[in-house]
């Protein structure tokens, strides 16, 4: 396997009104492989979007390298325009405000906005955009207006902007963390769709835990640093370690951490409600702390 | 301490153009005093233009809003009492701040009610201990805080003026869990200490059960559910037919009551899940 992002010791500052330095990374090495769905998380000024702006080229760093398919693309030195270019190109960013990331007044107009910027031929683009649309779901409000869309769907464009550029990675910079319940759920399942069905790279930004347990993998960032990485099942096992890191871990979870002390086996996976249930009624069971009844009790 | 009344409030947005929108359709609603509302409800539903009612910043084309059974429309004058008295936090309230020092930016409100210095100061404090701002934030610059300090500050601002309603646009969006966790504890304090009604808009069925007395649901303008935390996630299918949901845990519960295992009456909190299943395996003994 190869990583498709990688990077190493990667180290950023900001500077405030007085001059002060104030470290935001402190040294992120990690590789992401083609393919792979990451989630990131981490408490408020973790460093989390930080690590996504390096990775975008938005910033870059004063110390460490990023690489992109095996290739040098970011250090400490000014990049050229063409490698930002680039990058940005297969490394796509959607971003926090639905409302901040859409520039034409009809849907399929912003869509374009990305390929007609890389030159591609028009009947190409007519191409690209229908698909992107029908990629995200959306291919009925080709014609709309983003102004009378919902949240999520104004995020599902802004997926399809991207995709249009044919991307091989995207990274979501907590980009459901404004929308209600149905909108996340569309941005979610946007994503799984993505990252089943084209294998693009996806990284993730998120505070929900909920959502975290979808990914293959979580990260999760502390003061600038890598502080666990594991796959989900593992990370959300070590609920007192993310608890001092001012994260937490899903209920489901949660409430199994809660009944370990009394005998109750833990699940290597993060279980959905039912799953949840159905494995602290076996566990009664086998404890005997429910009394044997009806034809549902296989033990 | 005061209660406020919706009478059948509707209010349409781009009335008379093409893109013409009922917002809120004859709605009638009572926010209780001394209680903790929670306002759930999908985007487009409505909950916006409900608070920003509740203060007085939109006029209801019809219907009438009573504070403390005064209708707040029926004297112009009396307005700006009643944004005292009714505080609202937008979302994102950090993007407002403004002034050079934390202090004078929680300061501002009790300033412009004419309050003397000393009671501005004692205010400050005051708002500051409900919101988690530490003391030594005070002198420091808006620009210089973490988001969620930031957001904590806003906050104060607005409980510095002590307002009977405090009103709050998704107080905790964005923030990760502990961050949460403090600023909605500090929003409860601040009700328990002062008598306040609070309003709370919020996506989290989480946070709703963990820390509303009152819940309301909101579909197409209008009310659809209203009552306890208890009553509401009992109605799991209807809401879920309105695209809402009840928190995880209490999902959890009613799939373990229907595989025949007995819970307590607190089905809303991991805590309390925990607890009734810990006496089960305790009690196998008897």
């Amino acid at each position: 396997m190869s990583a498709f992002i990688e990077t190493r010791g990667l180290k950023f500052a900001y500077e405030d009104a007085d001059g002060v330095r104030h470290t935001a990374l402190d040294g992120i090495s990690l590789s992401f492989e083609r393919g792979e769905f990451t989630a990131i998380l981490g408490h408020n000024g973790s460093g989390k979007s930080t690590f996504a702006k390096l990775l975008n080229m938005i910033l870059i760093p004063d110390e460490g390298e990023i690489y992109v398919d095996g290739k040098l693309v970011s250090s400490h030195e000014e990049p050229d325009e063409d490698t930002v270019f680039e990058v940005r190109r297969r490394v796509g960013m959607v971003h926090q405000n639905p409302d901040n990331q859409i520039v034409a007044s009809v849907v399929e107009e912003d869509v374009a906005f990305g390929p007609e910027n890389l030159g591609i031929p028009p009947e190409e683009i007519r191409a690209r955009v229908d698909g992107a649309l029908d990629a995200v779901g959306m291919r009925k409000y080709a014609l709309s207006s983003p102004s009378h869309l919902s949240g999520g769907q104004k995020q599902r464009v802004a997926v399809a902007g991207i995709i249009a550029m044919l991307p091989e990675c995207i990274i979501f910079d907590e980009s459901t963390s404004m929308l209600d319940p149905s909108g996340r759920r569309e941005v979610m399942d946007t994503i799984l769709k993505l990252n089943r069905e084209r294998g693009i790279t996806i990284i993730h930004i998120t505070h929900e835990m909920e959502e975290a347990a979808l990914a293959d993998r979580v990260v999760v960032f502390s003061e600038g640093r890598v502080c666990l990485d594991g796959k989900p099942g593992e990370i959300f096992s070590r609920a007192e370690e993310l608890r001092a890191v001012s994260l937490d871990v899903p209920q489901s979870t949660a409430l199994l951490y809660e009944l370990r002390g009394l005998g109750v086996r833990q699940l290597p996976e993060t279980p959905d409600a039912g799953a949840c249930a159905r494995h602290i009624r076996d566990e009664l069971l086998r404890l005997g702390a429910l009394p044997l009844h009806g034809g549902d009790a296989n033990g | 301490m005061a209660e406020i009344r919706l009478e059948g409030v509707s209010y349409t947005y781009g009335r008379g153009t093409p893109f013409e929108a009922h917002a809120v359709k004859d709605l009638t609603l009572t926010i209780e005093e001394g209680k903790i509302t929670g306002i759930i409800g999908h985007t487009g539903s409505g909950k916006s233009t409900l608070v920003e009612m509740l203060n007085g910043l939109i006029k209801p084309d019809s219907g009438r809003v009573m504070l403390d059974g005064e209708d707040i429309w029926a004297d112009k004058k009396k307005l700006r009492s009643v944004r005292f008295r009714v505080g609202l936090v937008m979302q994102y309230p950090e993007y407002q701040l403004f002034d050079e020092t934390v202090r004078a930016d929680i300061a501002f409100g009790p300033h412009n009610m004419g309050l003397s210095e000393e009671e501005t100061d004692e205010r400050v404090r005051e708002a500051a201990r409900f919101a988690g701002v530490g003391e030594e934030l005070l002198d420091k610059s808006p620009f210089e805080l973490s988001g969620g300090q930031k957001r904590r500050a806003a906050v104060a601002g607005v409980m510095a003026m002590r307002p009977d309603v405090l009103v709050l646009d998704e107080p905790a969006a964005g923030l990760d869990p502990k961050g949460r966790a403090s600023i909605l504890s500090g929003i409860r304090e601040y009700s328990g200490a002062t008598g306040a009604s609070v309003v709370i808009v919020s996506h989290s069925m989480e946070d709703m059960a963990a820390y509303c007395d009152r819940i309301a649901v909101l579909a197409d303008g209008g009310l659809a559910m209203y009552g306890t935390r208890e009553e509401i996630f009992a109605r799991r299918d209807e809401l879920r037919a309105i695209g809402l949901g009840v928190p995880l845990i209490t999902d959890i519960a009613y799939e373990l009551s229907s595989l025949g295992v007995p819970l307590g009456d607190d089905i809303y909190t991991v805590r309390g899940v925990a607890e009734s299943i810990a006496k089960l395996i305790k009690e196998r003994e008897r």
